[in-house]
């Protein structure tokens, strides 16, 4: 590495990094200043942030194992919609057997969805621990 | 509405309906509660008197034309059996007022206040509560006994009985109408459907008994709130839905709403209501009951795009994720066991 670019100091700003500016501002900002409901959904924004921050992350990984999972389960025509929903529909119609299979697509899946929904949970940390050696 | 416009209305109705039952001239301190996707609460003084407001902030219109709504009863159904619920020994509010959707305030009705403690992670945790937790399962069994010891044709005519054939019709109905965008939710519904228990007799339900709509003190249960999901159903569904994961918050190790044993639960559940469902029928509604809760996050999701709510009900409809895990963990358990 030479010298020019060890003093590089960073001038971009990721969507990552936009959200916790945004979120700082809600939390530190606007949040001390409102009161009752607003300063309820102050802080409810501030998660929602955070929910589009994960999703950012992991949302690819996620739509990956959806299109591999609709293609494993749904040889023929899926039909129209997201793989998730021909999934959903493939169910309903009884036309997917539900195998352990299925079963462990369907927690890995659970996994990421948790992971940007709602980290928190307290079940996801027991799912965490029996699923994560699972897959 | 705001605060105002709520207290000017209620100034020109309440001086007629609390006549002689609540001494005051007018409305002070109201102020809106935090919490509630759903209805809104208010609280305020009548006087010297602490009360409650309950109202739905959007029109009857809008929950009627709601696809797969499962909001649950008018407030003004929700009122009727309150009141049918304080002839038992079950610790309710009174009620003072009852308005209907054509009324200026909205669909509303007005309550006593209970003093207790509401937030589970205050009881839940507060060392002041220990004696209360450790009471608490047996309590709730014996006043679900008595809640399911209503006569049913007394109830308005909009809680009548269901069968689970029905429910899953109108689960599949919902799961649809929401775009099917969740194959767990329609894996969870498949399994139970393919796992029912042979169907029971119909009684009143609560329909939403469960940490959170519950007023605690020291001694223990004091008030049962939020009675606006109140239906027909096998007794077991009101004692799983109480020790559903959802609503356990995070003490999962204590399988009665967060507090309890389920031996304590069926207990006293026995002790009011002369029998009690065995433990797997009631883990079965566990299960259901997280589907439940993942409809409802559906509903709030769909309340969101039709223009009603705020931020918190966009956000709601993502914890869906909630009962999309609880319905997998749940299942998984049961297969092996």
């Amino acid at each position: 590495m030479s010298q020019d670019e060890a003093q590089t100091t960073a001038s971009d700003v990721t969507t990552s990094e936009l959200l916790g500016a945004v979120k700082g501002f809600l939390m530190d900002s606007a949040l001390p200043a409102l009161s009752g409901r607003d300063q309820f959904n102050a802080r409810v924004a501030a998660n929602v942030l955070g929910i589009i921050d994960r999703e950012q992350q992991l949302g690819p990984e996620l739509a990956a194992l959806d299109a591999a999972a609709a293609q494993q389960w749904l040889p023929g025509d899926p039909g129209p919609g997201t793989a998730p929903q021909q999934l959903s529909r493939a169910l309903a119609a009884r036309e997917i057997h539900a195998d352990s299979h299925f079963f462990e697509y369907l927690k890995q899946r659970q996994l990421l969805v948790a992971a940007i929904n709602n980290p928190r949970y307290a079940s996801r940390k027991v799912a965490e621990e029996k699923w994560r050696d699972d897959s | 509405m705001s605060p105002d416009q709520l207290t000017a209305l209620l100034n020109t109705e309440l001086g007629e309906s609390l006549a002689g039952k609540v001494p005051g001239e007018q409305v002070t301190q109201l102020e809106r509660l935090s919490g509630g996707a759903n209805n809104e609460t208010w609280r305020l003084m009548w006087g010297s008197t602490s009360l409650i407001l309950r109202r739905r902030p959007f029109s009857a219109d809008s929950i009627d034309q709601l696809e797969g709504n499962i909001l649950g009863l008018s407030l003004v159904d929700e009122a009727a059996v309150i009141q049918l619920a304080t002839s038992t020994s079950v610790p309710v509010p009174e009620i003072h007022a009852v308005f209907d959707a054509t009324h200026p305030i909205g669909e509303a009705f007005l309550m006593g206040f209970i003093a207790g403690e509401s937030i589970p992670q205050k009881w839940l945790v507060d060392d002041t509560y220990e004696v209360a937790r450790s009471r608490l399962a047996f309590q709730c069994g014996e006043a679900l006994g008595r809640i399911h010891s209503i006569d049913c044709s007394e109830l308005p005519p909009n809680i009548g009985p269901t069968t689970l054939e029905k429910r899953f019709t109108a689960a599949q109905k919902r799961l649809h109408a929401f775009g099917d965008i969740s194959p767990v939710m329609q894996f969870g519904l498949n399994w139970l459907i393919d796992h029912a228990p042979s169907e029971a007799s119909c009684v009143l339900l609560h329909g939403d008994f469960r940490t959170g709509n519950l007023l605690v003190d020291e001694q223990g249960l004091a008030g049962v709130l939020d009675w606006e999901l109140t239906h027909q159903g096998p007794a077991a569904e009101d004692l799983g839905y109480l020790c559903a994961n959802v609503w356990r918050f995070g003490q999962l190790h204590k399988p009665v709403g967060g507090f309890g044993e389920y031996d304590d639960l069926i207990a006293g559940y026995g002790s009011t209501a002369g029998w009690a469902p065995d433990l797997a029928t009631i883990r079965y509604w566990e299960i259901f009951a997280a589907l439940s809760w993942g409809l409802v996050c559906q509903t709030m999701g769909a309340l969101w795009h039709s223009g009603n709510g705020d931020v918190e009900r966009a956000a709601v409809a993502r914890r869906r994720s909630e009962a999309e895990l609880d319905i997998l963990l749940l299942i998984e358990e049961w297969e092996r066991a």
